[in-house]
């Protein structure tokens, strides 16, 4: 299974859909978790799963990490967005959306994986109606936002034995939005249609503080926000991935003028890593290491996108992009370990997880 | 009471039960009579069945039957599982096998194109296309596998006979004879030891009942820990000839080393003995085999020329003979190991009788002629006409898919064999196995020039598709029933020339549309294969069912992909009803919002240019409101008249603009509108006055008080506008 040189991919066959994966942050430096959001078609069943990652010497494959299910929660309905945050008094917290439209909050112990508590907003008002498409937690784990294809944008809190929810916003399904990432502490930006992007700050009356209104796509492809990064460096820029194949980023200083990264553009310039969904985008902490101080703050940092057509790669502004993975089946969401961030596990399409390991000390290479 | 179809007065559709279908019986509870049934595919192999009675008004007329004593129900959906539960590939195994599948033969296809073009340029010939095939075929068998890998055991035990491996699957055994028959072009010159080495690694499933070589053996084994004097044991006996028939050197000659005689302290008083038994080991590990290579740790002296196969098996022949003849039986004092060593030399020598009391299975019988009685390559016919005989001669062994499929190829005819494929590896793996086989297996059997004419001819009574372009439709609507593989179906349907792209336009319009990255990812099945129709088609029905669900942002966005001009206007027109009705500030909001997600471009679709100019007039007016400027009030007199001039205004906009026109005409400062411009008013006014008057005009509702005060205000501005002038 290993692939060329310095980057091995390993498959997990899952036997169930794989919707999300997610590193889990540890307490320990030796212990690493991934939580998978899945989906068993046979018997219509939605769970997060908690998976251990260890090193078995005597394993056929000994560079093949064994994965372990450690726990499970069963979810009520099939699972949109899976977010995890950083230890949270004494917990990893895991926030989790549904077709169904409601959020749930995991707290899930950072020793054994145990899933201590589940939190979850009152059944009876349902926070979002349809599906919620994203969530995004805050850092600390005590705050997260969630948006939906019906129009709302609500802020999700731990309250007494249960979540509070309150609605910052609701257009009754005139923007549906299809993505969300905090920015800051109060401030968010969410994605939708159109590539139409907005900016929000929940001190503010209404919230929405600007946004902008991507009209740029074409007549016959679709141009959907499927994921945004915000680097905790650069709150101003806003890198967004979204259909075909494009990854632009959105400066606050320069509104209206979003910088392509790939993708084709109205005017027919660009590069174009692939003309599919880029269904995940995040920020390559890895390649960024060595670059990250010398950079000027105009410059985009580099990230990582998926897509549709199987193709994991790493886009940087002004330079050929370097493809990790050009897959048979899609890839459906990854995640950069924040701890390592050498190694990505990666959603496939064809039932199964896939973890592609770097090599760690060549990051001076991208 | 269950649904039992089979009885005359219960059944909805008349069949006979001779023929021999599978039934499901059905436990609605639902009162007779059901008037409806609907069936529809649920997830996997899971059927909905919907049983509906009638009205129950129309039920309650008829007196004599009984009406609500527990059969309340109208109807009910009943879930029935089609196919046992499979004991060997489970459903999720077998997705992983399709998935696994989808590449080598997308691969092999795309070659296949390739070899083709350069034929065509070139002329060169299709000369090692079966090479490619190989390639494929052996990707195909390891997805075959089972996934765990057998346990190895560091110290080798020689009481292990038996190699206790995972049971490889029937699938496997079926591709691996297919590929043996009509790919490899290799095997085909040493056919028969394929044959035996194929029997060596399926025998264990060659029948789930009865008694085969490997569950003799395997009984032994069992025995062996406790056996103390293992010649005295009829069952050595028996399962060492048995071994002997199918050409297992390695297990013969183990279990021959675990005779008494080679212990330490026996070793004097049965020297004699001892010596006969090893002679006997090392003839059998000597045999000459006509095969290409052998593998590691397999006995045997491998020939790859026939002349010297003869000439060594000549030779062989005569030191068994020789040792049969040998004067040293007579001093052998131990009776069972006399008479069992003079029988393995019999099967060695070709005896027949001694063959067939030591098989059991009929291919194992098959496989031993091979071996022993005739061991150069045969004739296809001479082999087929064997295994006949072998069939009648161990009739009591079930004959099952292996079996036919044997048979089938051995007889050249190839119709029989995917007949064979498809019909009887049903109870064995459930429909869609068997398709994933066949669709496959008849990339293999392609590889062999002489049969494409069969597979890849038009046939009238099949709609004009060939065999292969059928089984693979039918294969790709089986991936389509299921949510996880119907993203790999269009592969197959993209080989499928006559009604591939038609099928695949078909199944992908009936996609589900709930959620919007399905959606997306079929949109990109519609772009790879360049079905523009189908994609507009797509965009259309989710356009329609977000707009449902009243996210309306995302469905005029749909509607907009999708250049859905005629439903954009009537959104338009569904707009207008509501504004022209209602003027709260919340209302006005939502319409707003929504003309501005139809975007500038409106213009394209169809009327909506209007909906800016009357939102800019709104606008306008409602500044009038809080101020006085008389600026901003000409402003939106301006706009007035450009959107009653306009022709693209509807008629029934017409009223709440003059209404609204009102507030205008009636300023205070000074008379805001011309002459002229009254008199457009008054025109429209008039016009909508006539139109309320023709018999098929629509029905306009104009309150008559309004109208007048319109009329009044109008003909003031008129004095007012002339004065001014």
């Amino acid at each position: 299974m290993a692939d060329s040189g310095d980057l091995q991919l390993f498959r997990y066959p899952q036997s169930k859909f794989v919707d999300a994966v997610r590193w889990l942050h540890p307490v320990s430096a030796f212990d690493r978790f991934i939580a998978t959001a899945v989906h068993d078609t046979d018997d219509a069943s939605s769970a997060v799963e908690i998976h251990s990652l260890s090193f078995s010497p005597e394993s056929r494959n000994p560079n093949k990490p064994l994965l372990h299910l450690r726990s499970n929660w069963p979810s009520p309905s099939r699972i949109s967005a899976l977010r995890t945050s950083e230890t949270h008094q004494k917990h990893v917290v895991a926030a989790v959306s549904t077709f169904a439209g409601s959020v749930h909050f995991l707290f899930v112990d950072p020793v054994d994986v145990s899933i201590d508590l589940e939190l979850s907003n009152d059944e009876c008002q349902p926070m979002h109606n349809g599906p919620v498409s994203a969530v995004d937690l805050q850092s600390g784990g005590h705050e997260c936002v969630s948006v939906g294809e019906d129009g709302r944008v609500n802020l999700v809190s731990v309250g007494e034995g249960r979540l509070d929810s309150q609605q910052l916003h609701d257009n009754r399904g005139l923007i549906s939005y299809t993505a969300v990432r905090w920015g800051s502490q109060a401030e968010f930006a969410t994605g939708g249609f159109g590539f139409g992007l907005q900016w929000w700050d929940k001190r503010k009356p209404g919230g929405l503080v600007s946004q902008f209104k991507g009209n740029w796509d074409q007549k016959n492809t679709t141009g959907i926000v499927h994921s945004i990064d915000i680097h905790p460096s650069r709150k101003h820029i806003s890198v967004v991935g979204g259909s075909s194949g494009t990854v632009f980023a959105w400066d606050l200083r320069w509104q209206q003028q979003p910088i392509l990264l790939s993708g084709v553009s109205l005017s027919g310039t660009g590069r174009s890593t692939c003309e599919s969904e880029i269904w995940e985008i995040q920020y390559d902490i890895h390649a960024q290491t060595s670059s990250i101080s010398s950079t000027s703050s105009t410059k985009i940092l580099p990230v990582m996108a998926c897509s549709e057509d199987g193709i994991l790669a790493v886009i940087e502004q002004g330079k050929p992009h370097t493809e990790l993975l050009a897959e048979d089946c899609a890839i459906n969401s990854f995640n950069i370990d924040p701890q390592n961030p050498a190694d990505v596990v990666c959603a496939l399409e064809w039932e199964s997880i896939g973890i592609l390991m770097r090599a760690k000390e060549s990051a001076s290479v991208y | 009471m269950p649904g039992r179809l089979m009885e005359p007065d219960g059944a909805l559709i008349p069949f006979s039960t001779e023929v021999d279908v599978p039934l499901y019986n059905i436990q609605h509870g639902v009162k007779l009579p059901i008037f409806r049934i609907f069936v529809s595919w649920s997830r996997s192999n899971l059927l909905q069945v919907a049983c509906i009675r009638p009205f129950e008004d129309d039920f309650n007329n008829e007196e004599d039957t009984g009406t609500s004593d527990g059969g309340d129900l109208g109807g009910k959906v009943v879930e029935v599982k089609l196919g046992a539960s499979d004991p060997q590939i489970s459903e999720a195994q077998r997705r992983r096998i399709a998935y696994g599948s989808v590449s080598p033969f997308a691969f092999l296809q795309g070659r296949k194109n390739a070899l083709a073009m350069m034929s065509r340029m070139s002329s060169s010939s299709f000369g090692d296309w079966w090479q490619h095939v190989l390639e494929y075929s052996r990707s195909i068998l390891e997805l075959l596998e089972n996934t765990n890998p057998p346990s190895r055991s560091v110290i080798e035990d020689p009481r292990i006979v038996l190699k206790l491996v995972n049971k490889p699957t029937g699938l496997k055994a079926a591709w691996q004879l297919m590929e043996m028959f009509y790919v490899d072009k290799h095997s085909l010159t040493w056919l028969p030891e394929q044959l035996v080495d194929w029997v060596a690694e399926y025998d264990c499933i060659l029948s789930e009942t009865e008694v085969t070589v490997h569950s003799k053996l395997f009984k032994l084994q069992e025995k062996l820990v406790n056996l103390q004097v293992i010649e005295d044991d009829p069952e050595y006996w028996e399962a060492l000839s048995s071994a002997l028939t199918v050409g297992w050197l390695d297990a013969v000659v183990k279990l021959l080393r675990l005779h008494g005689s080679y212990q330490l302290n026996q070793m004097d008083s049965r020297e004699t003995e001892n010596g006969l038994v090893e002679a006997v080991a090392v003839l059998v590990s000597t045999m000459p085999r006509l095969r290409h290579d052998l593998p590691a740790g397999k006995l045997g002296q491998c020939y790859k020329t026939k002349p010297d196969f003869i000439k060594a098996w000549e030779k062989w022949r005569g030191q068994i003979t020789k040792l049969d003849c040998s004067a040293f039986w007579v001093h052998c004092g131990h009776r069972q190991t006399r008479e069992g060593l003079r029988n393995l030399l019999q099967i060695m020598l070709g005896n027949m009788n001694n063959i067939s009391n030591a098989s059991f299975h009929w291919m194992e019988l098959f496989v031993s002629h091979f071996l022993y009685i005739k061991p150069l390559t045969m004739s296809f016919e001479e082999m087929h006409r064997l295994a006949q005989k072998c069939l009648q001669l161990k009739s009591s062994s079930l004959s099952n898919g292996l079996t036919r499929l044997i048979v089938g190829a051995l007889g050249e005819n190839i119709e029989v064999v995917i007949a064979e494929c498809s019909k009887s590896f049903g109870p064995w793996y459930g429909m869609k196995c068997i398709l994933l086989m066949i669709t496959h297996a008849l990339e293999l059997l392609a590889a062999d020039s002489n049969q494409n004419e069969i597979l890849f001819s038009e046939r009238y009574n099949l709609g004009g598709i060939s065999i292969v372009e059928l089984h693979r439709i039918v294969y790709a609507q089986v991936l389509f029933s299921h949510s996880l593989t119907s993203q790999i179906a269009p592969t197959y349907l993209a080989s499928c020339p006559k009604q591939g792209l038609g099928l695949l336009e078909i199944s992908l319009s009936r996609q589900p549309v709930q959620n919007y990255t399905l959606i997306l990812k079929d949109l990109e099945i519609c772009r790879l294969y360049e079905l523009d129709k189908i994609c507009s088609f797509v965009k259309k029905i989710t356009g329609m069912h977000q707009w449902k669900h009243g996210r309306k942002g995302s469905g005029i966005y749909w509607f907009q992909k999708a250049g859905d001009e005629s439903r954009l206007n009537q959104i338009a027109q569904q707009l207008f009803e509501c504004i022209g009705s209602s003027n709260t500030n919340e209302t006005f909001k939502q319409w707003e919002g929504l003309i501005e997600l139809l975007g500038p471009d409106v213009g394209t679709a169809g009327g909506l240019g209007f909906l800016h100019r009357y939102r800019d007039f709104k606008n306008s007016l409602r500044h009038v409101q809080y101020g006085r400027a008389t600026d901003t009030a000409r402003h939106s007199v301006e706009l007035l008249i450009q959107l009653l001039k306009s022709p693209s205004t509807p008629q029934l906009l017409w009223l709440p603009l003059l209404h609204d026109s009102v507030k205008l005409l009636n300023w205070k400062d000074r008379p805001l509108l011309n002459a002229a411009e009254t008199n457009l008013l008054l025109s429209k006014l008039q016009e909508l006055s006539m139109l309320q008057l023709l018999p098929d005009s629509p029905q306009l509702d104009l309150p008559p008080l309004e109208l007048a005060s319109i009329r009044l205000a109008l003909a003031t501005n008129l004095s007012r506008a002339f004065l001014e002038e």
